[in-house]
């Protein structure tokens, strides 16, 4: 395998690209006497033509894999060219890249050789040099093989910001029909195991983990009561969500035109609505009514088929009444709170405050004033306005605006 | 006329030079840095003010440090009238102290507020897109163009994590250089320094070759969205970036 390091970069960068999880946040490292340090708030230092930040050096160690997963660029059965990292190899890129500002930290995966035990060594080397002979204090997110022995977790945990382990797909029996070597057992095994040892000195930034979104039939009320267990049981700091790119043609997997990025899209707003505004996947979603509507946020879509609860007075209504409110974010609504304890709001103090009008105006009342006359406080009126908006907007992936 | 009072640029001279005006019961048309081009109605005063050095720990004390976080950011930023902004603000500080910052609904604090934070995100921005070469002699070298003055900022976050390196960050369009030597840095006008920035390490290209591959594979194609690319890294300061610069 005989192959210069920008043919190896290029490969290798390519097999990891569909890794949707690229944050550096979350973790305090300090820069003892070497190179680098862990910024909290997880920096972006560039911004790919998808869109997507790019934080990390994201890397896999070796595309080669023994495993066979369906939808995965790297399965055995497909007559790619491999290659492999050396731990110095790896060691001199992210240093390099680092030194020059491209890149807050490594994220490191690995396709699976020889076996799970086997290929958890190989990162834990490469990450050991790197952290010992380096000195380096950057941010490390490493990926956990299914199936490794405690000890090796024991070992990666304590090196890494953030370790983490991929769930692929939300129900045990579409991880059978694609992913026929893993076993969702493992993966929780993994993740039980991150949790119950979790601290300041291991895996300080936690873990997160992703689904692959449309290569498999579950519905969104399938994903998000799963995302809603995940965070419950382990604990996690973020579910990744990741449009299925068809990269290979397979009778089991759906031949799309392109990614299902609006579903994708919904399903990251949803999330934040379990996390920071107290839903519950029930009050989104049921089997009456088991996917998002594609046209307007889960949030707005909640408040249209609950037009009864509204509108709300902005200067009376309790903090979880207001984040319930389409327009309102975790930051306005705080402000809404701290504010009114100094002054009453009226509607034209709302903009200042953060409130996105364009959105907020149909559903509050501010002072006992509503906006408009109120004959257009009528679901159909409001939503066909609102409709209207969301086509304006491009689809920006909504989770990285809230990076700053 | 309007009446024009000027300070010198440095914050310390301007906050001390506002408490005086507050002092003296003086509302200003406007203040203003002494080199700005004055109009035909400027009436230019150049109030002789004692630096107060204590200042900041009065107003600490009294407005809170999240409110003079927030007038600092404003001082650094390119906001056109932001002395005479800042001197409402104090005025008002003044009045509501550690309450200044939830007064929203005055035009002066939405406006700090929203100044600064516009500043720190750019400052916050800048720790991301800035990018060094290494020169010959292992020093590391940025030229950036950010819209408001976030050098010390900037030098603030790289003095901790690049602290075993030389470096030297060039703010291109105030002429000034921040210089670190492995114990502080300090900020000097650019031509205050001798420096041949043309002569690169041997590995310096070959890195940044690594850097363009690893920029063009790692976006997805399927996926490609320019304009939300452009949302999160705006084409101002893609001059800097190698990665994009060939884009423009
Ligand atoms: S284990 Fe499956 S998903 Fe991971 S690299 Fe191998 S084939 Fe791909």
């Amino acid at each position: 395998m005989d192959m210069n390091l920008q043919e190896k970069l290029k490969i290798l960068a390519d097999s990891a690209k569909y890794d949707a999880s690229c944050s550096s946040s979350g973790s305090k490292r300090s820069n003892k006497d070497g190179i680098g340090n862990a910024a909290e708030s997880g920096i972006c230092h560039s911004f790919a033509s998808d869109g997507r930040c790019i934080s990390l050096l994201k890397i896999l160690l070796t595309n080669a894999c023994i495993y066979d997963c369906k939808y995965c660029l790297n399965r055995k059965s497909n007559n790619i060219k491999r290659a492999m990292f050396t731990p110095e190899e790896v060691c001199q890129i992210t240093i390099n890249f680092y030194r020059r500002n491209y890149i807050e930290g490594l994220f490191l995966s690995s396709g699976i050789i020889k076996s799970p035990d086997y290929t958890m060594e190989q990162l834990i080397k490469t990450i050991e040099l790197l952290r010992n002979k380096y000195h380096f204090n950057g941010y490390i997110h490493a990926k956990a093989i299914p199936g490794a022995s405690d000890s090796l977790l024991k070992r990666l945990g304590s090196l890494v910001d953030r370790l983490s382990a991929n769930v692929e797909l939300p129900t045990e029996n579409g991880l059978k029909l694609l992913a026929p070597n893993k076993e969702s057992k493992k993966v929780n095994e993994i993740m039980n195991y991150v949790k119950n040892n979790q601290s300041r000195k291991y895996a300080p930034a936690g873990q997160s983990t992703q689904m692959i979104i449309g290569a498999t039939k579950e519905r969104d009320l399938d994903i998000m009561s799963k995302s809603s267990s995940l965070y419950d049981k382990y604990k996690l700091k973020r579910v990744f969500y990741s449009a299925y790119v068809p990269v290979n043609k397979d009778s089991m997997l759906p031949s799309l035109v392109r990614p299902p990025l609006t579903r994708e899209n919904r399903l990251y707003q949803a999330d934040w609505l379990l996390r920071f505004y107290n839903f519950k996947v029930s009050d989104l979603l049921n089997d009456d009514n088991p996917n998002f509507n594609i046209l307007v946020d889960p949030k707005t879509d909640w408040a249209l088929r609950h037009l009864k609860e509204f509108p709300k007075e902005i200067n009376k209504c309790s903090y979880y009444d207001l984040l319930k409110i389409p327009g309102i974010g975790v930051k306005s609504a705080k402000r809404i709170i701290t504010s009114r304890r100094n002054f009453t709001i009226h509607m034209e103090d709302l903009k200042r405050l953060g409130v996105v009008m364009k959105r907020a105006k149909y559903f509050i009342l501010c002072d006992g004033k509503y906006f408009a006359n109120s004959s257009v406080f009528k679901k159909n009126f409001i939503e066909a306005n609102l409709v209207l908006e969301e086509k304006d907007m491009s689809i920006v992936n909504r989770e990285q605006l809230r990076l700053f | 006329m309007y009446r024009i009072y000027v300070y010198d640029g440095n914050y310390i001279a301007l906050l001390s030079l506002i408490l005086e005006l507050i002092k003296r019961n003086i509302k200003p048309d406007n203040i203003k840095m002494d080199d700005y081009e004055a109009s035909l109605f400027d009436e230019v005063i150049n109030l002789q003010v004692d630096l107060d050095m204590d200042i900041l720990k009065k107003m600490k004390k009294s407005f809170g440090s999240y409110a003079i976080n927030a007038m600092y950011y404003v001082y650094l930023s390119e906001e056109d009238n932001k002395e005479l902004l800042l001197y409402y603000f104090f005025l008002n500080a003044l009045k509501y102290h550690k309450d200044i910052t939830f007064r929203r609904d005055l035009k002066c604090v939405s406006e700090v507020l929203r100044i600064s934070q516009y500043v720190m995100h750019e400052g916050h921005r800048m720790k991301g897109f800035l990018r060094f070469k290494e020169l010959e002699n292992k020093v590391l070298y940025a030229e950036m163009e950010p819209t408001n003055d976030v050098i010390m900022l900037v030098s603030h976050h790289f003095q901790k994590r690049l602290k075993n390196e030389y470096f030297i960050i060039k703010d291109v369009k105030r002429r000034i250089l921040s210089i670190y030597d492995k114990k502080k840095f300090v900020i000097v006008p650019e031509n205050s320094f001798i420096l041949d920035t043309d002569v690169l390490s041997d590995e310096e290209r070959e890195m940044e070759e690594l850097w363009k591959i690893f920029y063009r594979t790692i976006g997805i194609v399927e996926r490609k969205n320019d304009r939300c690319r452009m949302n999160f890294m705006p084409k101002k300061y893609w001059k800097h970036m190698l990665e994009v610069e060939d884009e423009l």
